[in-house]
């Protein structure tokens, strides 16, 4: 597109859009404008994709939620962690069984003296600690004490902890923001259930 | 039918420094009066918990019948009013500080839940006290009120906020009985009933004890202050019988099919016998059988075939369900102590009669709060945690004006739209109810 035919699709715009634009980022080529433009314009998109709050902290989109970490590791700490993370060959396969994690991962920043946690899950963070320290406290234990100060999962103070260490996201984006993990696993049944239909009627 | 179990073994909780109403059931029929109560003045509120102490029951014998007993519970604001010293205030989590109606995001009390549009005096900060007398009989019941009540005017600098009369026969102002599941209390001495479960660890019910995490879990400072105390989270709500009447008018076409579908929607008949059991029609004596009554779970229906993965017990108490989401189902037990208010509205009535009418709904426990949160948030208004998306709770949850429906499992499943919201909350609080040395403690 030209930046002529940019600038006159722009000009179509509804005035408070654009006043919004050109306040925000009056520095932008008019192609960018005229994308942010149409994407604050199209109410149905952004507001499937409103980012709302996880609770105390964090961003959600939907029902999915980020949360972001970086915590102090102890001084052996990355060493017992890699140790860990080497014998499953870097697969956490067996985190599917939380039913609210779409993703997760764990890397070491600063020469292996901090650990960035991060996930995108279901809902809000906190209903479901309680149950982790009940179901699987050698697991989150296990994988945590490598943290400097982890008060164990058991704790009534691993809350606090986590959000005294949360960094919040400032911008978030899910593609579909109110799919669930159990939500996909619903659809992925309901799939298999049509293609084995399909693959019998023929 | 009678819902007092028996104590079988030999109780290692300090029962006589626990309050009844944790381990005592509410008898049928039940009377009571709940009153809540303002502090203006620290002085006056140590006086009227020295006035009422005596009267505060324990749960000593709880299995026993008594003609009626007395309960005692304090707000946040409450301790605030009572002039407890900032390090024991500091000491109680942070969403029992915040009261209920500051978390009414987190408990989705939106809408015409939202705490805006409250009864006073909920929700306020003047709620400091709480004051329940449950009874067996009238007689009891209203000369156990004036007990209390002269001592409350001996008192100048206490308030009367409200003054809540309740009583039923042990069945809902929907036609339901209830009050009858609650969780096993390691300690107790209960006899466990036939489906109870194993017994629950007592720090889940009582401060002070192991949890199920094998720790106690947090309790208020000094020792003498938190230990035997529990949470109590108290919510009233109105019910709306004549729309869940009709509801089940445009739904069914014969009463049998709208007993049918009342069933559905609560996993229970009215007569109390579980879908589970009696999947086709109702059975009173069932119903009325406490060791029959919850004798059952939901292995061979993991479909919900006969109990739908979203009616209201299963919900509640999904027993062995499996869930989609890592829930530790014993730690998410409540002690129930809910009281019904008003007149029942027969099945047949399809208008709005304008009385009041509802349930207090109680919830007892260490993790109380912590637990209703969680219930209202993730099994009461979702159905994503039983692979049912955004259908809700179709008691007690708030459901969207448009396009909210409830299932019915079968081949093929039914969805039956335009289903409302049948309860709406009128207000509510959370509460500590102290051991007896604790209400001496905060009197002195």
């Amino acid at each position: 597109m030209s930046e002529q035919s940019a600038l006159e699709k722009f000009q179509t715009l509804p005035a408070a859009v654009r006043e919004k634009v050109e306040t925000a980022i009056s520095d932008a080529k008019i192609e960018l404008k005229l994308r942010v433009g149409l994407m604050l314009a199209d109410q149905k998109e952004t507001a499937e994709h409103k980012v709302t709050t996880a609770g105390r902290v964090g961003a959600k989109s939907g029902e999915v939620s980020e949360l972001t970490v970086i915590m102090p590791l102890k001084s052996d700490g990355a060493a017992r962690l890699r140790k860990f993370f080497k014998v499953i060959d870097g697969n956490l396969a067996g985190a599917g069984q939380v039913g609210t994690l779409h993703n997760m991962r764990f890397v070491f920043l600063e020469n292996d003296t901090k650990l960035l946690f991060a996930t995108a899950y279901d809902g809000e963070w906190d209903p479901y600690i309680d149950d982790f320290a009940t179901k699987i406290p050698e697991f989150m234990d296990y994988l945590f004490r490598n943290v400097e100060g982890w008060p164990g999962i058991a704790s009534p103070d691993v809350k606090d902890f986590i959000v005294k260490y949360q960094i919040p996201a400032e911008a978030w984006f899910v593609s579909h923001p109110n799919l669930t993990v159990a939500e996909a696993n619903r659809l992925k049944r309901q799939d298999e259930t049509v293609q084995s239909f399909l693959a019998d009627l023929n | 039918m009678d819902l007092f179990r028996r104590i079988r073994r030999k109780p290692t909780l300090e029962l006589e420094d626990i309050q009844a109403t944790v381990l005592r059931a509410r008898p049928e029929p039940y009377f009571g009066t709940h009153a809540i109560l303002e502090i203006t003045d620290p002085a006056a509120g140590k006086e009227l918990l020295r006035r009422l102490a005596p009267r505060v029951t324990s749960a000593a014998r709880w299995d026993e019948p008594q003609p009626s007993w007395m309960a005692l519970a304090v707000t946040y604001q409450g301790l605030v009013a009572l002039g407890v010293p900032e390090s024991s205030l500091s000491s109680f989590p942070a969403n029992f500080r915040a009261g209920m109606a500051a978390r009414a995001e987190r408990l989705r009390d939106t809408g015409p839940n939202a705490p805006e549009h409250w009864e006073f005096p909920f929700g306020t900060a003047r709620v400091h006290v709480a004051v329940t007398v449950f009874a067996e009989n009238e007689a009891d019941w209203q000369s156990e009120v004036a007990a209390y009540e002269r001592e409350l005017r001996e008192v100048p600098g206490v308030n009367l906020l409200s003054h809540q009369d309740f009583g039923a026969d042990g069945f809902n102002v929907f036609g339901y009985r209830d009050g009858f599941s609650q969780p096993v209390v390691e300690g107790s001495g209960a006899e466990p009933l036939p489906g109870d479960g194993r017994p629950i660890k007592a720090g889940e019910f009582v401060l002070g004890y192991p949890s199920e995490t094998g720790s106690p879990l947090a309790t208020p400072a000094p020792d003498v202050l938190g230990r035997n105390g529990t949470y109590v989270v108290f919510r009233k709500y109105h019910s709306h019988v004549d729309a869940f009447n009709r509801y089940l008018h445009d739904n069914g076409r014969t009463k049998a099919e709208r007993e049918l579908l009342a069933a559905k929607l609560v996993g229970r008949w009215r007569s109390g016998a579980p879908l589970a059991l009696a999947p086709d029609r109702d059975d009173a004596a069932l119903g009325a059988d406490p060791k029959r009554i919850n004798d059952f779970d939901y292995a061979d229906d993991p479909r919900g075939l006969h109990t739908p993965l979203g009616s209201h017990i299963r919900r509640m108490n999904p027993r062995d369900t499996k869930l989609e989401v890592l829930t530790d189902v014993n730690i998410r037990r409540i002690i129930r102590r809910s009281t019904s208010y008003g007149e029942p509205l027969p099945a047949d009535a399809l208008t709005d009669d304008g009385r009041p009418r509802g349930l207090d709904f109680i919830a007892l426990g260490a993790r109380a709060i912590d637990n209703v949160e969680f219930l209202q948030s993730e099994w009461v208004n979702s159905g994503n945690f039983v692979g049912l998306g955004k259908e809700k709770d179709p008691m007690i949850s708030l459901q969207d004006k448009k396009g909210a429906y409830f299932t019915v499992p079968g081949s093929p499943p039914r969805r039956i739209q335009n289903i409302q919201s049948f309860n709406t909350l009128l207000g509510g609080e959370y509460f500590f109810m102290p051991g007896l040395s604790a209400i001496d403690w905060l009197s002195r």
